[in-house]
């Protein structure tokens, strides 16, 4: 079957069969390897991909179902002029270890970010439970997200 | 580029572009790849003196922008996929292997099965672990047949389709069991208990007589697994010279050369090992896995072969912490201080040695406790199961350990009347103490760490409601 | 009704296998603008060992941290390396690395040493820059040099080096020996507060003070310790691998194995215990599996404090735990009992 999706922007057809999840989709007929397979069932968190402004786990999602929706993955934070500020707090903090998770990680916290602003360490915390990490125990994770909001604040302050 | 040309003029219509030739194709989905222009460098990097600056990773930049690519992201023309059919049952022979309906399906390229493998065995310190079992299988996570196949559903479908004929025979589970000399032996022809290690120091009986107080208890930790959140995954290749590339998650590439020179009969330089981008591995990728599993397949193909374990495949088949039981005996002086200890360790060695030995003497030599002790007798045993083998994961035995003696240490210090943080003060090593194997420490800092840890917790002042 | 206990962790941890040799190689290239190349046969497993080992090739040339590129895993072209295992990085291939990175520098002296008309031995390699000892005034920006070594002299800046950590075996009878260098020692206190009515604990706060000889850098110390911590969490109180009665694993998967979410994460505070370590790179020794060590026991111990039940057995689950308090408030009932 024929899938029609928005990503990062950009319209994309892809031609796969029924059974394809929306992950497979992305990293194996569009080329966008960020987001990761780390389960396949929906525990880790690693596929998250902000599919119509909510993050989801793009290997619960059929190909078919994602038919016609906009979709951000990670390659689509950064633009050619700049960074987003989740990710060079990210970087700055030493957020990421392996950097497996990172990916979906960053996209947990940007919809948090959409929908809030100013979030408590808690309701960062909470946003980012269906994340997991083996590597960095969260800490360095949370700080970044919280430095990030900030700036993302200030910048509005500015403009 | 003529700057009197305006930008309207150079574009083409929907049509224009239709009535092009057709054998010009715009490629149907352009790659998209950020590399932002803005590629300032953090000043921590760029300032001297290096050491103590806290240097972002450049790799950390990559990992955000989802540029790192993982072995899984590598794709190469004509690959394959293959995957491993598993056990299910911990104990059994072989009977047969039929692989005719795998091998008729659409899209599956090849098989392999443990007796086409030139040297079927590897291992750290025993080689005792086949890559694929050939006539016995130890534990239900073992490796029966493979397969490569052109897409990874393929694969995993052509799995069911492989037909295994057992013969179950006698399993043991619990070490302390599998030590007894009536228990089922694990591996035919050799006794259950694999490895042991003694530590001696001064005389435990002798000084057990002058305690004030003596204290026993028994400690026990559970199995657990890495979960890196990458599985374990690899690409083999071949090229027209007979030489191999294995892009893996392999953390030791000198060792797994060496490994894989020996299982498939091939001179070291002939092996090429890439691992330059891994997802953690906490010791759970420290020795090869499928990767001559691979290589043979992609010989037989004559195409790259991919293999990623399933997130059910690095529970059930890679290695594990090894599960302990611990029993202290430790004799004190009425100031709390240790003068005597004894220590019984009993180690759940899974299937197959991997890591073992070395983690059976980290922990003996560990499980003393960073405290100063004249007398202490340690004995520590690795015991094969067949359970999922057992091997490195960070600590090699010492969380086990420090969980049993620190637990100890309370317990004791509760019984005098002693406060936990004093009673280890006047225990703890200090510069030029003597380890539990006559070692002459140096930069020795228990005592720092524990006034550091206490004072910036607040020990004397957090005080809790009885 | 909650209650909040307190418990200490203390640990040491070697670095390097136990006697076995264990050795590491490096190469170190200076390029001709004082930039310099590394390769190491190392693997990078998520730790941040390359940005270190970058760290200690750039302090030794007198360079920053993103002059040194690093290069790492490839049989080819690194040299060998026994791993990223037993916490030996830092120490063993950093060692090696200093080694090398020293070679290549004397390189770099003797070519400078007739520029600057001095002798080798009285140079140092400071702030990008060739200098003379005690006299800074005298000196070459290293990129000079480095150029005049490559292209006039034909004299390449390149050094290589391997490092094998000094051990003595182990009586086979009472083990006694050196089987290790050097080691480092940490303590971690938990705070953690218990629902007696559930069995459920909340580790709420972790302090770590942890060794490592130098902290090369501060910033991935931290996320050792943080992450090794998240690890003892989770061995402390939630995973755990069930097998049923056929030796089949019951639960695995990420659905049924439960290990730690940032929900289940104490706050943490990190001191780095700073010492020198003399037979370590710049006084640096290792701390990637020690952060994982005390915390189980740390948690444990202030589950003893809170609700003084002694939990023997990993994890300390909510069952385990309310059952040893029930068991626990039985037993003082008929302790009280005989009294009535």
């Amino acid at each position: 079957m024929d899938v029609t999706v928005t990503v990062n922007g950009e319209t994309k057809t892809a031609s796969v069969p029924p059974e394809t999840t929306l992950l497979k989709m992305l990293r194996e007929e569009l080329n966008l390897t960020g987001a990761k397979l780390g389960c396949d069932v929906g525990d880790c968190g690693a596929c998250t991909v902000i599919v119509d402004g909510i993050a989801i786990n793009a290997c619960l999602m059929l190909a078919g179902q994602a038919e016609g929706k906009t979709i951000q993955t990670i390659e689509g934070m950064a633009s050619l002029d700049s960074y987003h500020p989740l990710q060079r707090n990210f970087e700055e903090l030493g957020a990421l270890q392996c950097g497996f998770c990172g990916p979906g990680m960053i996209l947990s916290a940007k919809q948090l970010l959409d929908d809030n602003p100013d979030p408590s360490k808690e309701e960062i915390q909470d946003a980012l439970s269906g994340n997991l990490c083996r590597c960095t125990g969260y800490t360095k994770i949370v700080e970044a997200v919280a430095d990030a909001a900030r700036e993302m604040r200030g910048d509005k302050q500015a403009a | 580029m003529d700057d009197n040309v305006k930008v309207q003029d150079r574009e083409a219509t929907l049509e224009e572009l239709r009535e092009a030739d057709d054998n010009l194709r715009l490629p149907a989905v352009p790659e998209h790849v950020s590399y932002p222009i803005e590629t300032a460098t953090p000043e921590a990097r760029t300032q001297t003196p290096a050491v103590g600056q806290r240097a972002a990773r450049p790799d950390g930049r990559l990992h955000g922008l989802g540029q790192t690519k993982y072995i899984d992201d590598l794709s190469f023309p004509g690959m394959l996929h293959a995957k491993i059919k598993r056990a299910g049952i911990s104990k059994a022979r072989i009977k047969s292997i039929d692989l005719s309906e795998a091998e008729k399906m659409p899209g599956v390229m090849a098989t392999l099965v443990g007796g086409e493998i030139p040297v079927n065995s590897f291992g750290p310190s025993f080689q005792d672990q086949p890559l694929i079992c050939e006539d016995m299988v130890y534990h239900a996570g073992d490796a029966v047949a493979a397969v490569a196949a052109t897409t990874e559903q393929l694969a995993l479908d052509a799995l069911e389709k492989i037909k295994v004929e057992y013969e179950p025979l006698e399993p043991v589970y619990d070490p302390i069991e599998a030590m007894k000399e009536d228990a089922p032996q694990v591996h035919e022809g050799s006794s259950n208990i694999y490895s042991s290690k003694v530590i001696k120091k001064g005389d435990v009986d002798e000084a057990f007589k002058t305690a004030y107080r003596i204290y026993e208890n028994t400690f026990s930790t559970q199995m657990v697994e890495h979960v890196p959140m990458e599985p374990h995954a690899s690409i083999a290749e071949w090229d027209g010279n007979g030489r191999i590339t294995l892009h893996s998650s392999l953390g030791r590439i000198t060792l797994g050369r060496a490994d894989i020179a020996r299982v498939l009969e091939l001179p070291i330089n002939r092996i090429r090992i890439i691992a330059t981008v891994v997802g953690g591995n906490f010791g759970g990728k420290n020795e090869i896995t499928t990767e001559p599993i691979l290589a043979l397949l992609s010989k037989k193909t004559g195409r790259p072969v991919k293999g990623v374990y399933t997130r059910e495949d690095e529970f059930m088949s890679s290695t594990t912490r090894h599960p302990f039981i611990m029993d202290y005996k430790t004799g004190v002086d009425k100031d709390g201080k240790i003068v005597a200890r004894k220590v019984r360790l009993v180690c759940d060695g899974g299937a197959y040695c991997s890591w073992t030995e070395t983690t059976l003497g980290k922990a003996s030599i560990l499980s003393a406790g960073p405290y100063n002790i004249d007398n202490l007798e340690v004995e520590a045993y690795a015991v094969y199961t067949n359970k999922t083998m057992t091997g490195a994961m960070r600590g090699f035995g010492a969380p086990q350990v420090c969980f049993a003696y620190e637990s100890h240490m309370d317990d004791i210090a509760h019984d005098l009347g002693i406060d936990p943080l004093e009673i280890r003060r006047r225990n703890a090593f200090h510069e030029g103490s003597s380890s539990p194997t006559g070692q002459m420490l140096h930069s020795v800092v228990v005592q720092d760490s524990l006034d550091m840890a206490a004072e910036r917790f607040g020990w004397e002042d957090r005080k809790y409601e009885a | 009704m909650k209650r909040k206990g307190k418990g200490i962790g203390c640990m040491w941890y070697p670095i390097g296998f136990t006697v076995a040799a264990n050795p590491s190689a490096a190469t170190v290239k200076v390029n001709e603008d004082g930039t310099a190349t590394l390769l190491t046969g190392t693997v990078e497993t998520g730790q941040g060992s390359l940005t270190v080992l970058g760290q200690i090739a750039a302090e030794e040339l007198g360079i920053s941290t993103d002059d040194v590129h690093v290069v790492s895993a490839d049989t080819d072209t690194t040299p060998m390396d026994t791993g990223a295992i037993a916490s030996r990085t830092t120490y063993v291939t950093g060692n090696a690395i200093k080694l090398a990175a020293e070679r290549a520098k004397d390189i770099l002296f003797e070519v400078a040493a007739p520029m600057m008309r001095v002798k080798p031995e009285q140079l140092e390699a400071v702030d990008r820059k060739i200098q003379v000892k005690g006299f800074p005034q005298r000196y070459l920006p290293i990129g000079e040099v480095a150029l005049q070594a490559q292209f006039i002299q034909g004299q390449v800046p390149i050094g290589s080096a391997s490092y094998n950590p000094p051990t003595v075996e182990m009586d086979p009878e009472t083990g006694q020996g050196k089987p290790f260098s050097t080691y480092v020692y940490a303590t971690q206190i938990a705070e953690v507060e218990v629902d007696d009515e559930t069995g459920e604990v909340d580790v709420i706060y972790m302090a770590a003070a942890h060794d490592c000889g130098t902290a090369i850098n501060p910033m991935l110390v931290e996320g050792q310790i943080q992450g090794g911590i998240s690890m003892g969490v989770g061995y402390a109180l939630q995973e755990e691998m069930l097998f049923d009665e056929n030796g089949v694993q019951i639960n695995p998967n990420l659905t049924n194995y439960i290990m730690p979410t940032s929900l289940d994460m104490p706050d943490i505070d990190v001191d780095i215990v700073e010492n020198f370590d003399p037979t370590g790179p710049f006084g640096a020794k290792g701390v990637g599996e020690p952060t994982a060590v005390p915390t189980a026991a740390a948690i444990c111990n202030a589950i003893y404090d809170a609700v003084g039940v002694r939990i023997t057995s990993l994890p300390a689950t909510a069952e385990k735990v309310l059952k040893a308090i029930k068991e626990k408030k039985a037993n003082e009932q008929k302790q009280l009992a005989p009294a009535e």
